[in-house]
């Protein structure tokens, strides 16, 4: 698992860490509510994780905030977040808005900022 | 920030972890899951779990249509994500569009005129940063081909590229392969 340490200021050293789920699940939440966004794409592999974190949480009676279609990566200091859509507006100006909606999202909700958004749009819905 | 690469997501209060319990279900249980509430909570519950889990692999009906649907969708965007034309953004990342994805729109408008089918349809990066360009292959009907049907689908290919992915078309060669008899 990934996790991210935050800059947190409190004395005696303590920390705040954030799991890379908890950004994938803003990530996603934020890029889903962006207009023209149809839903977020996992692949294979994140949808086979998603099922397994779906049975864990399951055990605890906990439904888990969705992550699919986000891959999270920390290089050094910067942290990336790889979002793949599908949408129905065009395409240009749908991705842009995820990035930015995606972006905010994490510094207002996670307080993580600076993060590089790197969206695919995967399906354009033409009817 | 940095970098934490320790996995400790699932720890009951006890210090025990849900892993640590799960790969001990073949075993007998020891001293402290014997006498600790949370282990033996968790004990029934992945027991229950892999019950379960059991009764559906060993099930042999179809699948659900979701979930069919849902396996499909994730093979398609695996796909789709091999062949990613950039985008320009202003914003720190990077934006990207399947191939496949345009030339869905590009086939949809094309097959939009009256008398003619869209076939294969290759999108390249174009050298204009941000512009794309299109080979398309058509059959169009034998009665219905008149000269500027050409034109016609040039026309609603631009438009459709501008409208649904939001860039310029530097290039749109048209390739007519065949034509077709009305059935």
């Amino acid at each position: 698992m990934i996790t991210i340490e935050l800059d947190s200021g409190s004395p005696g050293g303590a920390e705040a860490v954030l799991g890379a789920p908890v950004l994938a699940a803003v990530a996603v939440h934020a890029a889903c509510a962006v207009p023209g966004v149809r839903r977020t794409e996992p692949g294979l592999v994140g949808l086979l994780s998603s099922a397994v974190r779906q049975a864990r949480h399951r055990v605890r009676g906990l439904a888990p905030a969705p992550v699919e279609g986000v891959r999270v990566r920390v290089a050094g200091d910067r942290v990336r977040l790889a979002v793949a859509v599908s949408v129905s507006g065009p395409a240009m100006r749908v991705g842009q808005a995820v990035q930015r909606a995606v972006a905010t999202a994490v510094a207002e909700q996670a307080g993580v900022s600076g993060v590089d958004v790197e969206v695919s749009i995967v399906d354009i819905e033409v009817e | 920030m940095a970098v934490n690469g320790t996995s400790s997501e699932y720890l009951l209060p006890c210090g025990r972890d849900v892993d640590e319990v799960w790969s001990g279900l073949g075993e007998p249980v020891d001293v402290h899951e014997r006498d600790c509430p949370h282990c033996r909570a968790t004990r029934g519950s992945l027991l229950v779990l892999r019950d379960v889990t059991r009764e559906l692999a060993d099930d042999e009906t179809e699948p659900s249509r979701d979930l069919t649907g849902r396996i499909m969708a994730a093979v398609r965007a695996d796909l789709r994500r091999h062949d990613l034309l950039p985008l320009p953004t202003p914003e720190p990342g990077s934006l990207e569009v399947s191939a496949q994805a345009v030339a869905a729109v590009v086939r949809f408008a094309a097959d939009g005129v009256a008398g003619v089918r869209a076939r294969r349809c290759r999108v390249t990066a174009g050298a204009a940063a941000g512009a794309l360009a299109v080979e398309l292959n058509l059959a169009v009907s034998y009665h219905g081909f008149v000269r500027h049907l050409l034109d016609d689908v040039r026309d609603r290919v631009e438009s459709a590229v501008g409208a649904r992915i939001g860039v310029r078309l530097e290039r749109l060669d048209l390739v007519l392969d065949d034509l077709y008899e009305d059935g």
